[in-house]
This record gives structure tokens, C-alpha cells and sequence, in this order.
């Protein structure tokens, strides 16, 4: 059965992503191109990246998988400028074309967005914001976003601005509903402006949940999948066996009741309320190395947590 | 109120020489808070809405166990108190029990009745009995029979006020330990997060007092000078500023932060509201750096205090030289593995 797809304004996406950090992970260049080539024959057609993973290998890992069929993929990337100027956003978007072998993006997001100022920096004059704009303008890019791991509060703060983003990405999973909870607070505004839902994290980063016993990927991935207004779940998938699983779980998708997902909640609130297993809020693990230096932060071998 | 807004409404309130803690439109000088100057030149102040003094500046218990020896811990508490510090800080976990111990070796000889000795339990979510059973602990290496402060460590993690406040958690052991004479006062700490100790305070219980960071980077991040002074204030809840320095004084060693430690120091000590400022001291030479700022004290005026917030604004909007706020780096390894939490750069 084909992966079911939902509408962005009129364009067609998958209701499950490929996450370019983890396709980075995969062991060569042979399996991940596998892993492209049957998830577009399986009707899975997002493609996330970042211009920052790998230092560039995942962009051009994606960009030789897809050579030749780049037209059938919504293929979006990240900028990650981490409040310096337009200049430094736009030769970003030029690697990242380059490496991804094409002439435009079908999204274009805002990387990282996880530091308390960084909706002041992206927002003030030669931002990032205004390098979304322009490369809109130009062409190259036909939708523009943002994503963060941290804090409800922070994409509120760019959500504020009333800036017509086109999606927002953000960690959407049964342990985010009981800490610092984007479902709770992020979806709702996001919804009300018309910004569509990206998840991620549905396993909590590095499947702690799945290891400890707390939940199946299965339960996991299809909670994720279940989110009123969500348009699709990124997904990290660092192996071919990985990949099998999870495109099962997507294309035999039902969606979750609202109170079957209530009763996954329920079962996982007594291990969620410190955010033991979601690191990326909780801890620096999952803060990358060019934000940290941007924002004067030591480097992940001085401060790893 | 938004983070923002309560910035914008901080930094007025400063701007207009008005104490935080104060209803609008009572002015009062930054120090008039009860203060008094001891004979010794260390100022000493009253703690929170109780009849007693303590020393404006406090000695961090932590760093008594990073002395080079038990002699030289001794020393340095010896010349603190003789210098007018009373204010005694500690924790049950603090390296291992080696700081209780130290400092109990310090304070046996009769030093015990000229010290306002505070330490603190690390239930870290578990029961009263346990609560219980780490307050005879601490007694018993501090070398005494009561304390004046017990305060529950490290109210960190986002899910700490619920745990605390539940059936036989740890504010019933705070209750008992007061019921049986074994503690005049107690209270809280934490570093993290100043809407969990908003929580505490929210939650109703008679506090004595509340510990957590001061000093010109909080001031505009994630702001307990913000959203929590105030509150205490309020109730008469004696305020114990730490972190003058940054916990590790990071600031310093970056040359376009424009902040000295003395400028650092005295900030944390002139926020209108602030009882004690506690600070980590492991040597002779930086405790005696702090004793001449504590007995030249005058504290800052209202735009001392808004200049000092400004010249480290650069620095200070994501927390980067704040990261007990920002990281793991400060929990220690028990508070962690009761929040099972990774213990990554736990050792450091």
C-alpha cells in the first residue's frame, strides 16, 4: 500500500519524512542510496536535510541518491546561520544547492532555532528571516520554515512575528505532551496562523523510549503520525532494517484515536516529567557545534550535557 | 507575563531606583533591608521576616571540600568568622560528604554557636525517611545538634515541585525536623529554572527561605531576579543569592565581557531584596579578595545596578554564561541519577 500523503497548499507530501542527519549515519553510500530509491517507489516523497550535517555529506549523500529523480522528491534543507547576516544565510542556500545537485528547494528552513535570542536574530534587520524572503523572491526556494528541539517558548517567540512561514518543525511524541509541550502550546498557534506541523523525534532522539521497554516504534511512530494538523513526521532512519519498519508502520497508517493517544500519554507520564528522555530539551546532547559557537557556548567535548 | 515583558518591567523598576521586592511606588535605598554593619566591617542582615542577623556574604560549602587539606579548610573558616562571615553554607552530597565533614572539623571548639549553619537534603524526589536519615548524617559531620537551615538541594528539574510536595515526600521531613528542635528554619535551592522555584513558592508552603542565582546575567535570562525575588520578598522569605561569578567565572576569562569580579561580586550583593550572597571560596587568597569587597561594601545605586545589567546585555541573552540554566554541567551525579539523567561530563 503507498504511503498516504497530506496537502501543503496544493503540494503533495508524504506523511513520512526521510531525516538527513540519520542518512548520514547510514554505513555507505550503497544502502542509503537503497533507502531513497525504494522510499520514493513506496510513495515517500519528503527529504529532509540540514546544511550543517556531516559537515555538508549528508546534502550530497541525498543529492547522488536522488540524481536523475530529484522531480519525484520534496526535498527541503536547513539553513544554519545561527543569527549571523543575510550574506552567510544565502551562500548557505548556494552549498546546499550545489550539494544537493538542484536548482531550487521545495522548503527551506530556519535551523536550530533553540537559543533564547534567537528569534531576536533572526528577526533583525539582514537576518536569516530576510534571506528566506529573498530567496523566495528568486525563486529558489518555494516554501520557508523553522525547527527547533528546545523550548515551546522560543518558537512561540518566532511565531509572534506573524511572518508568513510555511511550516514549523518541532518534536511531537507522547513524552513531549507532559514537558515543555510544543503539542500543547506550539500546534495550536501554529494552526490558527496556517503554519503546517512538521514532527520529529518521535522516538525521542536516539529511541531511549524504544530501548528502556516504554514503548514500541510502532506505537511511536503512528502517535507521531496521529497529530491534529500535522503534515509529516521526519523520521531518522540509520539503516535499511529501520527503514523497513518504519515505512511499514506508514503505510499500513491508521490514525490514533484521540483517546488511544491519551492512554499513551497516561502510560508514559510517570518517566516524562523531568525530561529524562528527551534530551534535546533537557540537556545540550543534542545542541550542534556551529550554533554553540555561534552563540559563545563551549564545544560538545567541554560541555556535553 | 512573558519572559519579555517581565524583562521590560525589571529593567523600568531599576531604572526608577524602586526595589523589586516592593510594591510600585515605594521606593526604598537598595539596602534597607535591615541592614546593619557588624563591628568587623561585613554587613549583616535580617533573614527574611525572622528576628535574625546573618553576614551578607556566605561561604559556599561546595568549595570548603576543594581546599588543598582539612588544615587549610579549617584556616579559611576560621578566618571567615573571625572576619565577621556567619553564614555557613553546605549540602549532604556536596564532593562526596568530604564538605560537611571539613566544615564540621572547622566548626567543633565552640566555632559551632558564632556560625548561622546551613545545609541541605538530597532526597531528590525520594521519601521524609530518607529526608530524615540524611539530616542525622549531616548533623553528625557537621559536629552538632541542630541546624539553623535545612534546605532541599538542587530543586532542579521540572517535575521537583510535585515530587516534593507529595504524600511522605520531603516537606514533611522539613516539618518534622523543625517539630523536633533539629531545625530552626527551612527552605529550598536550585539553579535551573526560575518558574519550578515559582512553583514551590506557588504551592503554599511557609518557606524561610529561597536560594538561587544573582548576578547581572540573570538579571536578563530566564530571571530569578524576575519572576522569583519578588515573590519571596513578598512573603518575607529570606533570599540567598549564589552564582556571583557564574559558578565557575567563566565571564572573566573572556576579555570583551567589561566585568570585574569585584563589579560581580557587589552587584550580587546590592539587588534590592537579596539577604546573603554565598560564594564559593577554596582558598585563602580568594577569600580574602571577597572580605575586603564585603567590608568596603556600599552597595550600588539603582543605575550602578541598570549600567552593570547593560555592559554584560552582549553576553547574556541565550545563557551562555549561565549554563547551571543551560546545561547539565552543575547537577551533581545523585541529583541526576534520580531524574535518570545522563551523567556526561558528570565527573568534571
Amino acid at each position: 500500500m503507498p504511503v498516504p500523503h497530506r496537502s501543503l497548499k496544493g503540494v503533495s507530501v508524504s506523511i513520512i519524512g526521510i531525516g538527513g542527519s540519520s542518512l548520514g549515519d547510514v554505513k555507505d553510500d550503497s544502502e542509503a542510496g537503497r533507502i531513497v530509491a525504494e522510499a520514493l517507489d513506496a510513495g515517500i516523497n519528503f527529504f529532509d536535510n540540514a546544511w550543517e550535517y556531516h559537515d555538508g555529506a549528508s546534502e550530497e549523500r541525498v543529492g547522488r541518491a536522488l540524481s536523475g529523480k530529484r522531480d519525484r522528491a520534496f526535498l527541503m534543507t536547513k539553513v544554519c546561520s545561527h543569527g549571523r547576516s543575510r550574506a552567510v544565510a544565502m551562500q548557505q542556500l548556494e552549498d546546499s544547492l550545489r550539494r544537493l545537485k538542484t536548482d531550487h528547494l521545495d522548503l527551506w528552513q530556519i535551523h536550530e532555532v533553540i537559543y533564547d535570542n534567537d528569534p531576536d536574530l533572526h528577526f533583525a534587520p539582514d537576518g536569516a528571516v530576510e534571506a528566506l524572503t529573498q530567496a523566495k523572491q528568486q525563486g529558489k526556494v518555494r516554501f520557508v520554515g523553522f525547527t527547533g528541539h528546545k523550548d515551546p517558548d522560543i518558537h512561540l517567540a518566532m511565531l509572534s512575528h506573524r511572518y508568513p512561514f510555511d511550516t514549523v518543525q518541532m518534536p511531537l511524541n507522547p513524552f513531549d505532551k507532559n514537558y515543555r509541550s510544543f503539542a500543547e502550546r506550539v500546534v495550536p498557534e501554529a494552526q490558527r496562523q496556517g503554519v503546517a506541523v512538521i514532527g520529529m523525534k518521535s522516538m525521542g532522539g536516539g529511541g531511549e523510549p524504544v530501548k528502556r521497554g516504554a514503548a514500541t516504534p510502532q506505537e511511536l511512530l503512528r502517535y507521531a503520525m496521529s497529530v491534529p494538523g500535522i503534515l509529516t513526521t521526519v523520521s531518522g532512519i540509520d539503516s535499511y532494517d529501520v527503514f523497513r519498519q518504519n515505512l511499514a508502520v506508514a503505510s499500513s497508517f491508521t490514525p490514533m484515536s484521540a483517546s488511544e493517544m491519551a492512554a499513551l500519554e497516561a502510560r508514559v507520564r510517570p518517566i516524562s516529567g523531568d525530561g529524562r528522555l528527551e534530551h534535546y530539551k533537557a540537556t545540550k546532547i543534542y545542541d550542534a557545534a556551529v550554533g554553540r559557537m555561534q552563540h559563545g557556548f563551549p564545544s560538545a567535548t567541554e560541555l556535553p550535557a | 507575563m512573558s519572559r519579555r515583558q517581565a524583562r521590560r518591567d525589571f529593567l523600568a523598576r531599576l531604572a526608577a531606583g524602586v526595589s523589586a521586592g516592593v510594591a510600585a511606588g515605594a521606593a526604598i535605598a537598595p539596602d534597607a533591608s535591615g541592614a546593619q554593619t557588624a563591628p568587623s566591617g561585613v554587613p549583616r542582615r535580617k533573614f527574611g521576616r525572622h528576628p535574625d542577623m546573618v553576614s551578607a556574604l556566605g561561604i559556599g560549602g561546595h568549595h570548603v571540600g576543594n581546599c588543598a587539606t582539612v588544615q587549610d579548610a579549617i584556616a579559611l573558616v576560621h578566618e571567615a568568622v573571625d572576619n565577621g562571615i556567619t553564614f555557613c553554607d553546605n549540602a549532604w552530597e556536596y564532593n562526596d560528604h568530604r564538605s560537611e565533614e571539613w566544615l564540621g572539623a572547622a566548626l567543633r571548639g565552640g566555632w559551632r554557636d558564632r556560625v548561622f549553619l546551613m545545609t541541605k537534603v538530597c532526597t531528590h524526589g525520594r521519601d521524609a525517611s530518607v529526608a530524615m536519615q540524611m539530616l542525622e548524617e549531616s548533623l553528625r559531620r557537621l559536629g552538632t545538634d541542630h541546624l539553623d537551615l535545612w534546605q532541599i538541594h538542587a530543586v532542579v528539574y521540572d517535575n521537583d515541585p510535585d515530587l516534593a510536595y507529595r504524600k511522605n515526600g520531603v516537606i514533611e521531613a522539613l516539618d518534622r525536623a523543625k517539630r523536633e528542635g533539629k531545625v530552626r528554619y527551612v527552605g529550598f535551592s536550585g539553579h535551573k529554572d526560575p518558574r519550578i522555584h515559582k512553583r514551590m513558592i506557588d504551592l503554599g508552603y511557609a518557606w524561610d527561605s529561597v536560594q538561587f542565582p544573582i548576578n547581572a546575567f540573570d538579571a536578563q535570562f530566564r530571571s530569578f531576579q524576575q519572576i522569583v525575588l519578588p515573590e519571596a520578598v513578598k512573603r518575607g522569605i529570606a533570599v540567598l543569592g549564589m552564582k556571583p561569578f557564574q559558578g565557575r567565572g567563566d565571564p572573566f576569562h573572556h576579555a570583551d565581557v567589561k566585568l570585574t569580579p569585584q563589579q560581580a561580586l557587589r552587584y550580587a550583593m546590592s539587588v534590592p531584596g537579596v539577604t546573603v550572597t554565598i560564594t564559593g571560596m577554596e582558598s585563602l587568597d580568594v577569600l580574602r579578595q571577597n572580605l575586603a569587597i564585603a567590608k568596603s561594601f556600599v552597595p550600588m545605586t539603582a543605575g550602578e545596578l541598570q549600567q552593570t545589567v547593560a555592559a554584560v546585555a552582549p553576553h547574556a541573552g541565550d545563557g551562555r554564561f549561565e549554563i547551571y540554566k543551560t546545561s547539565l554541567a552543575f547537577d551533581d551525579i545523585v541529583t541526576r541519577q534520580m531524574h535518570e539523567q545522563p551523567l556526561l561530563g558528570a565527573e568534571a
